[in-house]
Formats: C-alpha cells, sequence, structure tokens
C-alpha cells in the first residue's frame, strides 16, 4: 500500500512563555485506502497532528508529503488546493452556512475547486441523495437534526470525490443513534476507497479505526499492528 | 513559482480562479440570506444618499418655483438716479427722455420729483394729513400703470401747463375724506383737483402712499433750499430691463457719461443659475458628508460582521479559498450594499420630494443623473469602507474553522 500522506520527523512548538510541545518530532505514514482513528486526552496534540495532516499548520521541524510531494515549503495557493480537491474536512461543530440550503453547502464544498456551476449542482445532489438526505436539499441547515447537519457536512467534505477525508470529532455533538448513523457513513465512504482519518474521544468511534493512533503530550504511538 | 506548478502537476489539482459570476453569487447570496446584517450595512448609504436626494430635490424645486414666481412686472423695472443729488436738472430734459423712449425695448419712461411730506387737506384751515408729494409725467404714469378706481390720469396738457391737478391713492382719498373725483383738496393754500383714484400700481409702490400730480406742477412745490430727489423710471419689455439698464444712463445724459446709474432687476434666468449654484454647492457638501457617512457605516457594519463571520471564512479558506477570494467577495458584498443603500435612499428622496412638492402644488424637479450619480457614489462609498475589513478578513487563518 502506498503511502499517500507521509510525516518524516515533523514537531509542532508553541511559544507561551515556555515552550509547548504540541507534536514532538513524528515520523508517520498513512497509506491509501487507510481508515485511521486519533484518540488521546484534550491537549494533548491530536489537535495539531490532524491540522498538520490537513495542512491547515505548517510543522515548525521536518517534512510533509501528500503523495510524495514535499508540502511545508508550497505556497499557500497550492495548500489551498489541496486542501480543497484532495482533502475532505468535517468539523465536530459542522461549520454550515445558515441561510444557505443544504444543497448550497455541499456545493459550497466545490466552489473554490475546478468544477462548473452546473456540475457542482449535479454532484451537490447526487451527493446528498448518498448520504440519505434526498428529501432536504433545500432545507435551511438551522431547521434541521444533529445527526442531518453533520450527514450535509459530511456530503460537502466528500461531493467533490477527495482522496482523504479528516474528520475533526464529527460525533462530539451526536446522540448515540445520530453517532452511530455518522460512523456507518464514514464506514460506507472508507470502503469505497477513501482514505479517512478520524480524530476522536469516543472509545466506540476510536474502535472502528482499522489502524489507531493515540497521542500524549505530543507523543504519537500506535495502538496496533500496522494496517 | 515554477515548484508549486510542479507540485500541482504531481498532485492533480489546479489553483482556480473564481469565476464572476460564482463570485456575484456567492456575494448576492450572502447579502439576501442575512437580511438583518445587510439592513445594518446599508442604512448609512441609504440615510446619506435619502438626504443628498431630497436636499438637491427640493433645493432645485424651491429654486424653480422663485424664479416661476418672481414678479414679471418687477423683474421689467429699471430707475436711473444721479450719483450727487445736486446734478443739474436738466438730465432730465425732454430731448434726453425721448431717446431713452426710442430705445428698443422701452415700453414707457418718464421722470419724477420726489418731494417731503406736505400737509394735505379738504379746506384750507381743515386738518391735514401728511403725505408724501410725487411729481409723476404721464411718461413715468405709464411706467407705473395706476389702476383707476374713478377719474383719469392726467396727460402731456396738464404737463406742460403745471396745472393743478393730482391723482390720489384709495387710502390717502379716504384719509382725507374724499370718495369721488372732481372735488379740490388743499396742499398750504393752493388747492388741486383731483382727476382719479387708483387703488393699486403695477410699478413703484410708494406711489400708494403719496399725493402724484404732474412732474411740473411738483416742481412749483420744490423748497430751493432743499432740492427734491430726481429719478426716471422706465417699463421694459420682458428680459429687456438688464440692457436697457446699461444703456439709459447714456441715453438721458450724453454730455457727462458716468454721472447717471440705474438701478435694473437680475434677470431672473440669472437669478434662477444663482439659487441653482447655491443649491448645488450645499447639496455637494451634504453629499459629501453623506458619502463620508454612508462609508463609515458601512466600514463598521462590516468590520463587526467579519467578527461574527470567523468561522465562515476560516471553514472558505479550510475548504481551498485563497485570501483573494475572501477579499473579493467581502468588497463585492459591501459594494452591493452601498449600492442598494444608494438605490433605497433614492426611492426615500423622491419619495419625500414629491410628497412635498405634491403637498404645495408645486411641479416637483429632479435631475434623474443627480439619481444615478447617488448610486454610482454609494456603490463607490461600499467599495472604499469594505477594502478595509476585508484586508483584515484575508489574516483569518483556516484553523480558525477547527476552533469550537
Amino acid at each position: 500500500m502506498t503511502a499517500v500522506l507521509r510525516l518524516v520527523a515533523a514537531a509542532r512548538t508553541y511559544e507561551d512563555g515556555s515552550p509547548v510541545y504540541a507534536l514532538r518530532a513524528t515520523t508517520l505514514a498513512i497509506g491509501q485506502g487507510e481508515y485511521l482513528t486519533i484518540t488521546g486526552p484534550s491537549g494533548s496534540g491530536k489537535s495539531t497532528l490532524l491540522n498538520i495532516l490537513g495542512l491547515l499548520d505548517v510543522p515548525d521541524s521536518g517534512a510533509y508529503h501528500v503523495d510524495g510531494v514535499e508540502m511545508t515549503a508550497q505556497p499557500e495557493a497550492t495548500r489551498g488546493a489541496v486542501r480543497g480537491q484532495v482533502f475532505g474536512f468535517v468539523f465536530q461543530a459542522f461549520h454550515l452556512l445558515a441561510g444557505h440550503t443544504a444543497a448550497e453547502n455541499v456545493e459550497l464544498g466545490m466552489l473554490y475547486g475546478p468544477w462548473r456551476r452546473r456540475d457542482r449542482q449535479r454532484l451537490a445532489a447526487a451527493t446528498l441523495d448518498r448520504v440519505g438526505l434526498a428529501g432536504r436539499t433545500l432545507a435551511d441547515p438551522r431547521t434541521l437534526s444533529g445527526g442531518e447537519r453533520q450527514r450535509v457536512a459530511i456530503a460537502r467534505a466528500v461531493a467533490g470525490g477527495p482522496r482523504v477525508l479528516f474528520c475533526d470529532e464529527p460525533t462530539g455533538n451526536l446522540d448515540s443513534e445520530n453517532t452511530s448513523n455518522v460512523m456507518s457513513l464514514l464506514r460506507d465512504l472508507h470502503s469505497g476507497g477513501l482514505t479517512v482519518v478520524v480524530v476522536t474521544h469516543d472509545a466506540a468511534v476510536a474502535a472502528e479505526g482499522e489502524r489507531r493512533l493515540r497521542v500524549t503530550d505530543g507523543i504519537v504511538t500506535e495502538l496496533e499492528g500496522d494496517g | 513559482m515554477g515548484m508549486g506548478r510542479q507540485a500541482r502537476v504531481a498532485l492533480g489539482i489546479t489553483i482556480e480562479r473564481l469565476t464572476v459570476w460564482d463570485w456575484i453569487w456567492e456575494s448576492s447570496i450572502s447579502i439576501v440570506r442575512h437580511p438583518g446584517r445587510s439592513l445594518v450595512t446599508a442604512l448609512g448609504t441609504a440615510l446619506g444618499t435619502a438626504a443628498f436626494v431630497a436636499t438637491l430635490g427640493l433645493g432645485s424645486t424651491l429654486g424653480r418655483q422663485v424664479s416661476d414666481s418672481f414678479d414679471a412686472r418687477r423683474a421689467t423695472e429699471v430707475v436711473v438716479r444721479p450719483d450727487e443729488p445736486n446734478l443739474d436738472t436738466a438730465w432730465q430734459g425732454r430731448k434726453g427722455l425721448d431717446r431713452l423712449r426710442g430705445l428698443n425695448g422701452v415700453t414707457a419712461a418718464g421722470r419724477r420729483v420726489l418731494l417731503p411730506e406736505h400737509g394735505i387737506a379738504r379746506a384750507v384751515a381743515a386738518p391735514a394729513h401728511r403725505f408724501r408729494v410725487i411729481g409723476a409725467d404721464p411718461g413715468a404714469l405709464a411706467a407705473m400703470i395706476p389702476e383707476l378706481v374713478s377719474g383719469r390720469r392726467y396727460d402731456d396738457f396738464h404737463e406742460r401747463h403745471a396745472a393743478n391737478v393730482v391723482l390720489l391713492p384709495q387710502p390717502v382719498a379716504e384719509a382725507s375724506g374724499i370718495n369721488r373725483t372732481g372735488v379740490a383738496v388743499f396742499i398750504g393754500d393752493r388747492p388741486y383737483t383731483v382727476a382719479g383714484i387708483f387703488r393699486d400700481v403695477a410699478r413703484r409702490p410708494e406711489a400708494l402712499l403719496a399725493v402724484v400730480m404732474p412732474a411740473t406742477t411738483a416742481e412749483r412745490l420744490e423748497d430751493p433750499a432743499l432740492p427734491a430727489e430726481r429719478d426716471v423710471i422706465i417699463a421694459t419689455a420682458p428680459g429687456a430691463a438688464p440692457v436697457i439698464g446699461g444703456q439709459a444712463p447714456l441715453a438721458l445724459w450724453p454730455e457727462e457719461p458716468g454721472a447717471l446709474h440705474s438701478v435694473a432687476p437680475a434677470d431672473p434666468r440669472t437669478m434662477r443659475r444663482e439659487i441653482e449654484a447655491n443649491v448645488t454647492r450645499i447639496s455637494l457638501v451634504l453629499s459629501l458628508v453623506a458619502l463620508v457617512m454612508g462609508a463609515i457605516s458601512i466600514a463598521n457594519a462590516a468590520t463587526a460582521s467579519i467578527v461574527a463571520r470567523i468561522p465562515e471564512i476560516g471553514l472558505r479558506r479550510a475548504i481551498g479559498a485563497r485570501p483573494v477570494h475572501i477579499f473579493a467577495q467581502l468588497v463585492g458584498e459591501t459594494t452591493a450594499l452601498g449600492a442598494l443603500g444608494g438605490l433605497a435612499g433614492v426611492g426615500v428622496g423622491v419619495t419625500v420630494v414629491s410628497t412635498a412638492s405634491l403637498a404645495n402644488g408645486w411641479p416637483p424637479v429632479l435631475d434623474l443623473r443627480i439619481a444615478t450619480l447617488a448610486v454610482g457614489a454609494s456603490a463607490a462609498a461600499g467599495l472604499l469602507a469594505g477594502l478595509w475589513p476585508a484586508a483584515r478578513a484575508t489574516r483569518i487563518q483556516p484553523v480558525a474553522a477547527l476552533q469550537r
């Protein structure tokens, strides 16, 4: 299995009076089609790891390769294009735009990419159908339940056909029923070949991963053998 | 950026520009779907534009009204007076007056001799009321156009012979106990026949509180120690007054150019231009104030709303928006809101002007170019006001979207 994401001795330190080692030198390869979960206590550095993997943050030292291309020195335009066209993001707080319909929120995920408007609309409708929200395309997110909102957010993340899906506490705001709905949706997407990286507090969600990492005090450890 | 291009080819990605259509759509949808935020942002320009359009509209409506109601008779009147009160009375001579009457545009002209107050009485020993005495030759009478209620005007015959005839305005006749013509009034011990009684004049309203008699008759009452004021009054064709005003002194007294001066009313058209120029100047200042007010209000509202939109902006950056996309969208929004506020303001301003005009029965005067200009200026204010908050918004990092 080829590595789609590869960290080489990547470290991230924040200066807060004394240095805070959010991520100590980490070397990590994530293969295409892997389902990876990352757990760890609050402030352990798991969000920093996710931000660096998702190109939302830059390591202070070390290197980060996406598809063999070193990314830390790339211009912001290229990093942004990778985020928009290779990656998809799902957040705990959904981050749907109020006042925009479900379909418009899903289309927004493709706005800054190479898709034409007509294609964006077609893909958005198809993806909402796939996550079971075909009847809610014109709904304002404010009128949707938490589970429905997260499914719209997942549709936004995957409608453009990314290769890697990053989820930051995707079930953190959901009840158990909606959690299991979102879990099965992620499993479904993974079986379609998508690389899935999930940061979570929830042991049940973490157990879904075929490969599990734990972050403690900025140190990343494998909980089981490589997948 | 060779490295960037290589990387993009290797990764199979492209850097996209937002199409104009997508830019307009994203800005519009953001405005339309957040009516409260949009209203607050556009309110300043709406109020500023409304004030601007209403002021300018009311100003030009009033300006038109002033010059329309401008007394047409008063605008056709010229008075010539000597610079020095002791100028030789020959300047009022027949030859000069004939030359003056021959000028193109003069409809009537004549000389006047203005005496101080004299006692007017029904009989020699009767109690007298004091009124000014105005000596006016028939030419001056023709310029004044007294509106007679009884009797008739005196004529050249009376003027030539310094006949003792008078015209009395109605209030003076009543004060003296006179209600018909043909009777005598006394000034001092001299009797004068009342030839006519008038109730109004078209020009020189001071005649309404005076005794009017032939100029030659008046000169007999003149105190040699206290020379009377003398002038020549001219009625002109409409629009000719300024020109006649320039020609009359020389026509009357070519022997001494500059000894006489004329008082001609302002040309109504000049007056309208002046009023409109004043209105325009005031409106220009007002519009600048309104523009700055609108811009500040937009900048303020936009800056405030960006704090609330940090998650949205962070999200857009996280899913691939470049800083320029954020900048373009926010400036697009403030520009559109400026224009919309301007449009609404023009609507309000036009309503105010129309309502005020309708209530007063005036024809409203509104320049369509002003409305267009107001909307354009509001849009420009929106654009300028958006630059700073939009530039600040581009500094929002995508990781902000992940903050809970």
